[in-house]
């Protein structure tokens, strides 16, 4: 909750102004605390009191603050950031400020400055701008993860001069404020499906970027073909998944097995085991998922749609990883630095049966972008939807017809 | 005070100010002379401030700053003594068209000794037509031209308790339009320009008010001028006149028009030289 601290000075008490200053508090529909008071002694001792307001929004709290003024109540701590340079490549300063994914400003001579990539558990870069341009800001801000911090890089350190701003609760929240209450298999999913498919329209409408995060589940449960519809179908820009997601996808293409079982009888094939070894051995043959596909030898499904579309992908490896395909990334901190450059104007996410890439994803997306979390399993969408996305949704239920009636929905 | 010799409405700062409206200039300086006249008469002793033609609004001398005389000039001092030397913290005003008479008054206090202790630069307050004694605390106003933060920095400089109230009616913009000591239990009071916390603030603070209704405070009344049991005023509603009366004041109507087209009544058109503020 935004929050702005003040003090009062003067016969406060007698004059009424710390009454009335209360009074105007409330009447905003701000809340206060009085962190310190101290009563004036004697006839020329002045009273003191320390306000700490607490507001729905920076703007309401800002006008409040202004309005305050007029009564004698100033501002604590306006102050600009403090820098401290980076003495090592990748190691921040001790007590650097770090971040969370809501929108943040910090204020640097004298003025707000937009963070420009809102992103959790980094830290944040400020470096003067080069322009002249007298309208321009002087300086801008970015948030950088600690391994991609240079020598000499200016890091923001201690709270001073950080606002952050609370999720804009007047931003079209209805189809949420019917799903937020908590996570339950028991809600009516068509009614659900619905609503994703509404949401993915209106971001569509805004320009805003469909990114899908998805776990092998989709796979097994026969939903990768759905997944290829919405990427034919331009309703998805950007796919993030792991060594298994792509590997039985295109295991179900070329074998028609995922994991060695049928997609279409469900029955276990002979050998089927190492059906997944077979088609990651010649992918890797091929060189990358894109050359199998130009080749001929993947005619169809998710990540053959992704290379048809030029829709970007981001394969992070993991430990447990057959193989790897070529395109996967083994090593992971590269992987999630890949990922950071293809989530600009991402307005929604679909975390599909993953746990670890969801995970992983949502580390990065700023605060802002709708999120729907879709898993069979409550306990892995409870995680994924506590994460502190703060416009995240939770949906429990097989993800394979969520998928396919997703698809149908937007008519793929 | 200070004859009205450049006096004229130049410029607008408050809503009682309309350039089209010419101020007679004889009619202003006999207002003026008759003003003075009644206050010696009254048994106070007048000096004056040398007009100058780049500030028309010099005639306002309660704005010049806040006084406090040195322990000799208690009020009480035989007429004929003039004022010794004591404290000024002159004032900051909030419009830049009367901010060039700040050194001119300074300049003058200086010349006759006294020690001048200076606001800091960012703080507006316009003297001692924003700020009055009475009950041993200065009543400050605070909103249309004198900051609420000026409050505890003049309670440091003067050694005084000050409570701030807020104008809240912009045509009553200075406090001693609102206000007017009368003696140590005594003050006319125009709740109009107050709002609730002021009106409790002036209720708790002055044991017998006299309350103006709204016409009376339109007309001035409180922007009257105190010497010993004489209230010499702008003008003197018969009800009003009739309290004052009662509880012996003897009560001089002494027009201003020419200067109320200023915005300014009599007690504007002075400032007290021998205010007691208490013990430093």
């Amino acid at each position: 909750m935004p929050t702005e601290t003040v003090k009062l000075e003067g016969h406060i008490v007698d004059s009424l102004i710390l009454a009335k200053v209360l009074d105007l508090i409330l009447d905003a529909g701000a809340d206060y605390r009085i962190d310190d008071f101290e009563l004036g002694r004697t006839n020329v001792d002045p009273s003191r009191a320390t306000i700490e307001i607490r507001g729905d929004d920076h703007r309401a709290l800002d006008t409040l603050v202004e309005l305050l003024q007029v009564h004698g109540a100033n501002r604590v701590g306006d102050a600009d950031v403090t820098l401290v340079a980076a003495d090592r490549a990748g190691v921040l300063p001790v007590g650097f400020y770090s971040t969370t994914n809501l929108a943040t400003e910090v204020r640097v001579g004298g003025r707000w400055v937009v963070v420009e990539n809102p992103e959790m558990d980094c830290g944040i870069v400020v470096r003067a701008s080069g322009t002249a341009d007298a309208g321009a800001p002087a300086a801008t801000a970015r948030t950088v993860p600690m391994h991609r911090v240079a020598l000499g890089d200016r890091v923001v350190v201690g709270p001073a001069g950080v606002r952050v701003h609370a999720p804009d609760k007047r931003r079209d929240t209805r189809a949420f404020e019917f799903m937020t209450s908590d996570v339950s298999s028991e809600k009516p999913k068509t009614l659900l499906v619905h609503q994703v498919a509404s949401r993915l329209r209106a971001a569509r409408e805004r320009g805003g970027r469909v990114l899908a995060v998805c776990g092998p589940a989709v796979v097994h449960t026969g939903a990768a073909p759905d997944v290829a519809r919405l990427v034919r179908g331009g309703w998805i820009d950007v796919l993030f998944a792991g060594n298994g997601f792509a590997t039985h996808d295109m295991e179900s293409n070329i074998l028609g097995t995922s994991l060695g079982v049928s997609i279409l009888e469900g029955s276990r094939s002979e050998g089927g085991h190492s059906n997944h070894l077979r088609v990651i051995n010649e992918v890797r043959r091929h060189g990358s998922i894109s050359a199998a596909v130009d080749a001929g030898f993947v005619t169809g499904g998710a990540m053959y749609e992704c290379v048809r579309a030029g829709v970007p992908f981001v394969l992070g490896g993991s430990i447990r990883d057959d193989g790897p395909l070529p395109d996967t990334m083994t090593d992971v901190v590269a992987a999630a630095d890949a990922m950071r450059d293809l989530i600009g104007g991402v307005a929604v996410a679909l975390m599909l049966a993953s746990t670890l890439h969801a995970v992983a994803t949502g580390n990065i997306l700023p605060g802002g972008v709708e999120t729907f979390c879709v898993d069979i399993n409550q306990a892995v969408v409870t995680k994924l939807a506590d994460r502190g996305s703060h416009q995240a949704l939770g949906i429990v239920t097989d993800v394979g017809p969520f998928l396919r009636e997703l698809a149908d929905r937007l008519a793929c | 005070m200070c004859p009205p010799l450049h006096f004229g409405v130049l410029y607008e700062i408050n809503p009682w100010m309309h350039r089209e409206v010419a101020v007679d200039i004889e009619g202003a300086a006999a207002q003026w002379e008759a003003l003075a006249a009644n206050l010696r008469g009254a048994g106070a002793v007048v000096e004056t401030i040398e007009p100058q033609p780049h500030v028309p609004d010099l005639v306002f001398t309660a704005n010049a700053g806040l006084v406090r005389a040195a322990p000799a000039t208690a009020p009480g001092t035989a007429a004929g003594a003039g004022a010794g030397a004591g404290q000024f913290v002159p004032s900051h005003f909030r419009y830049p068209q009367r901010q060039p008479e700040t050194e001119v008054f300074t300049a003058w206090f200086a010349a006759r000794g006294w020690r001048v202790d200076h606001l800091p630069v960012e703080v507006d307050h316009e003297g001692a037509g924003d700020a009055l004694p009475f009950g041993g605390t200065l009543l400050s106003g605070y909103r249309p031209r004198s900051d609420a933060s000026a409050g505890p920095v003049l309670s440091r400089l003067l050694g005084t308790a000050v409570r701030s109230v807020e104008l809240v009616d912009e045509r009553l913009y200075h406090v001693d339009l609102t206000f007017c000591p009368l003696d140590d239990r005594r003050a006319i009071c125009a709740p109009l320009g107050w709002d609730r916390y002021g009106r409790r603030v002036v209720e708790e603070l002055v044991p017998e008010p006299l309350w103006l209704e709204d016409d009376e405070a339109m007309a001035f009344c409180a922007n009257s001028v105190v010497v010993g049991t004489n209230v010499v005023m702008p003008s003197v509603p018969t009800r009003v006149g009739r309290r004052l009366e009662g509880w012996g004041f003897d009560v001089v109507e002494s027009p201003v028009g020419e200067f109320l087209k200023a915005g300014g009544g009599c007690r504007c058109l002075t400032l007290a030289l021998d205010v007691d503020l208490g013990p430093a």
